[in-house]
This record gives structure tokens, sequence and C-alpha cells, in this order.
């Protein structure tokens, strides 16, 4: 994210985002260099109740893609986008989020620890690193919220990023496997 | 909103993701038990495939037959021969298998496999994979010997064995990708299996009864080295 067009005054403001940016960028690094060199293990632990590993991390993800577009609505109603009564829509968007990210670290484990980072195939290659930049933008998301007085656009930003980068490993993992396999539990 | 929410969903993260790790690091080989292969009789052979009633008949002698008109005479490597064990420490299964001279081998614990393609001579069988290196002597119905994978070795011993144990192999084509399942059943009723979907994913096969497969439902019917072999070894076939 480039800072270089924020007016001055807004400067102290941009400045309280440096924390949970680098901190991002470094769980970002961080998982990649784990998974470029954790030797693949080939199993993880997962839930039960699937027919296998693949399928539960076929269908988590689909939770979590599912909740995401849930928390772009959400979002849109917190911000008056969508005219709604009450405030409702930040209860279901805290408990959206916290959700669908509970959904995705069983699949982001199994990931990381059985099979490890791979650049050999687009698919997976793309998968790899938007896994990554997706908990790095996370950390920086759930570090940014409870400070005062950051720039508007934060939170729309790096929440849009969030989406974009959930949506796109939904369509490198379980679309492929939908369209590959068929629809399978 | 509680300012340390935020901090609370991270920290339930970092424990499911701990919890995993503790669950994961000490979960068992997947090497299933199911019952002892009962002794092949000719009319029991649970096996589909219409081959495998003419293999079913046990051979009382340890040397295996032979299939062909042998090219060499003194090499005294079995033409044929079917081998499969235990890898020792590492508790996965390991499975060769001799056609005139050609040798396929698989190695698996159901977490990590290795297809294997080599050669027989002078009772010694070298054979390479992925990041695997096999190498045995063949002596008094077994082959023994050691397996590297990637930076670790271990020692085999592998009885000779008759179907329905040893090694199977299937293949499927589905939209876009390639699937391969590779298993190996002892005479104990061990088997271990992995079924992979392209390169890059894959996951623990079921225990094995030796009959078609269904896996997320597409049906893979496991072939025997007879079967497979000219397939496995052409260069036209994918690396697998």
């Amino acid at each position: 994210m480039s800072h270089t067009q924020v007016a001055p005054q807004n400067r102290g403001a941009v400045a309280a985002l440096v924390i949970p940016v680098l901190a991002g960028g470094l769980v970002a690094a961080a998982l990649g260099v784990y998974g470029e060199l954790h030797p693949p293990t080939g199993f993880a632990y997962g839930l039960a109740g699937f027919s296998g590993p693949l399928a539960m991390k076929v269908w988590l993800t689909t939770l979590a893609a599912l909740l995401a577009i849930v928390q772009v609505f959400s979002a849109f109603a917190i911000w008056g986008k969508i005219p709604v009564r009450g405030s409702w829509p930040g209860v279901v968007h805290r408990w959206s989020g916290r959700l669908a990210f509970l959904a995705t670290v069983p699949v982001a484990f199994h990931c990381l620890y059985s099979v490890g980072a791979r650049y050999d195939d687009p698919r997976v290659m793309f998968h790899s690193i938007f896994g990554c930049v997706f908990y790095g933008v996370f950390v920086t998301k759930m570090l940014s919220l409870p400070k005062r007085g950051l720039p508007g656009w934060t939170l729309p930003v790096v929440g849009g990023l969030l989406f974009t980068l959930l949506i796109g490993l939904w369509l490198t993992s379980s679309f492929w496997f939908f369209t590959t396999i068929g629809v399978q539990f | 909103m509680s300012r340390l929410g935020p901090i609370y969903t991270l920290a339930v993260g970092v424990v499911m993701t701990a919890g995993l790790t503790v669950a994961s690091a000490t979960a068992s080989p997947q090497i299933q038990e199911t019952a002892a292969v009962p002794a092949a009789a000719g009319g029991a052979d649970p096996l589909a495939t219409p081959e495998a009633t003419e293999e079913a008949t046990p051979d009382a002698t340890q040397e295996p037959e032979e299939v062909a008109a042998p090219e060499q005479e003194e090499d005294p490597t079995p033409k044929k021969a079917d081998y499969a064990g235990v890898v020792d420490q590492n508790g996965g299964l390991i499975a060769i298998s001799i056609r005139k001279g050609k040798v396929v081998g698989y190695f698996c614990d159901g977490k990590i496999e290795a297809w294997l393609r080599g050669t027989a001579a002078d009772n010694t069988v070298t054979l390479e994979g992925k990041d695997t290196l096999v190498t045995a002597a063949l002596r008094g119905g077994k082959a023994q010997g050691r397996i590297e994978y990637k930076n670790k070795s271990w020692r085999f011993s592998a009885a000779t064995v008759k179907k329905p144990s040893g090694l199977y192999r299937a293949t499927a084509q589905v939209r876009g990708a390639r699937v391969v399942g590779g298993w190996i059943k002892l005479p104990n009723g061990q088997s271990v299996g992995r079924i992979m979907l392209g390169e890059n994913s894959g996951e623990a096969a079921a225990a094995f009864d030796g009959g078609v497969q269904e896996w997320y439902g597409i049906p893979l019917t496991p072939q025997d080295p007879d079967q497979f072999i000219d397939s496995f070894l052409s260069p036209a076939a994918p690396a697998s």
C-alpha cells in the first residue's frame, strides 16, 4: 500500500498503521518460509466427519467463502451503504468473521503442515501465495480494529483485500475440486 | 466493542493451530489392520479382475515360475517374483515386483509414498523414484535392503507374497487431473495405500479389500503388476 498520496494532516493516522502492517507482513513471510522449509508430512490432523482431508478442506473453505459474502454485506450495513436499523450488522459482521477465520485454520494447517508451499503449478502457486498473504492481512486487520484514529479507508481496504484473497483461495482449491472431481463430501 | 475482541480471535486461531500441531505430531501411521488374507485358494480369490484367477494358485516353491524363455541362462535373478514387507522404524510397507528383469515398486506409509522403477540382475534390485532410492538383495525368497527417502534411510525385509497380497495400482483420468492410487497388502491383513489427485493433492486410502475402490465417487480399479507394469514403465506414461 502506497502512503505517498496521503495528505500531511493524516500522517499521524497513517503512522498508526505501521505496527499492524509490519506484524501482518511478518506473519505472511513467516508462513511462506515455513511452507518452503518444513518437510511435508503428507498427513495432518483435521476435523472428522468428512470422507477425507481433501473433502474437509474443500467444504471448510466453502463455508469460509460463504461467510465472507456475509462479511461484505454486513460491512455495507455498518457503513450505512445498506439501510438497516439497529446494531445487529456489527454483531453479524464480528461473528461471521470469527467463524470464517476459525473455519480456515484447520484448512491452512493441513496445507502448510502436510503439503507445504509449492510453486510448480500455477493453481498451487497462486493458492500458496494467497494463503500466506491472507493471514498477514488478517493479522493487520485484527491489530487495526482496536486502534483509534486510523485513516477512514483502512478497514474497507483491508477488509476488501481479505475478501478478494479468500475468494481467490476458494477458486484455486474448492472450485478446482468441484470442477475436477465433482461435488463430493 | 471490546478492544481485545480481535486479539482474542487471533489467540483462538493460535491455540487451534497449536492443538492441531500436537495432535498431528502424535498421530499414528496410517497402516490399516484387517482380517488376515485367507490362504489363496482357486475359487476364493476376492479380486474381481478377470486376470485374477490364473495367478491365484499358490506356488509351492519359493522360486517363482518362469513366464518366458530365459534370455540369460546364468543369471539367478527370479524372472517373476513379488515381495512385500514392513519398512523398519518407518512402519510403512514396501512392495517390489520383478518381471523379466524389469522391476516396479511402491513404498507407502499412508503419509508419504514413492512409486519406484528399476532393474534386477545378479539377485540384486535397484529402484528409483521421486526422492527415493531402493536397493535390495534377493535371497531365500526375500528381498532385503534399504530405502533412502529424502535424507532418511530405513532397512526392510520383504518376503515373497502371492495374490491377493502384494502391490496394486489404479489410475483414472478425471476432468483435468490424473488420479493415481497405490496399495500394498500383506498376507497378515495389513494394508496401506495412498491416492493422489494430480501432483500436489492426495490422501491416505481406506483399508484395501482388493475390489474397485471408490474415491470421491471415482471408481478406481486396482491392477496387479502383471497388468500395470508395461504402461507404468513405458516412457509415454507420465511420471507419478
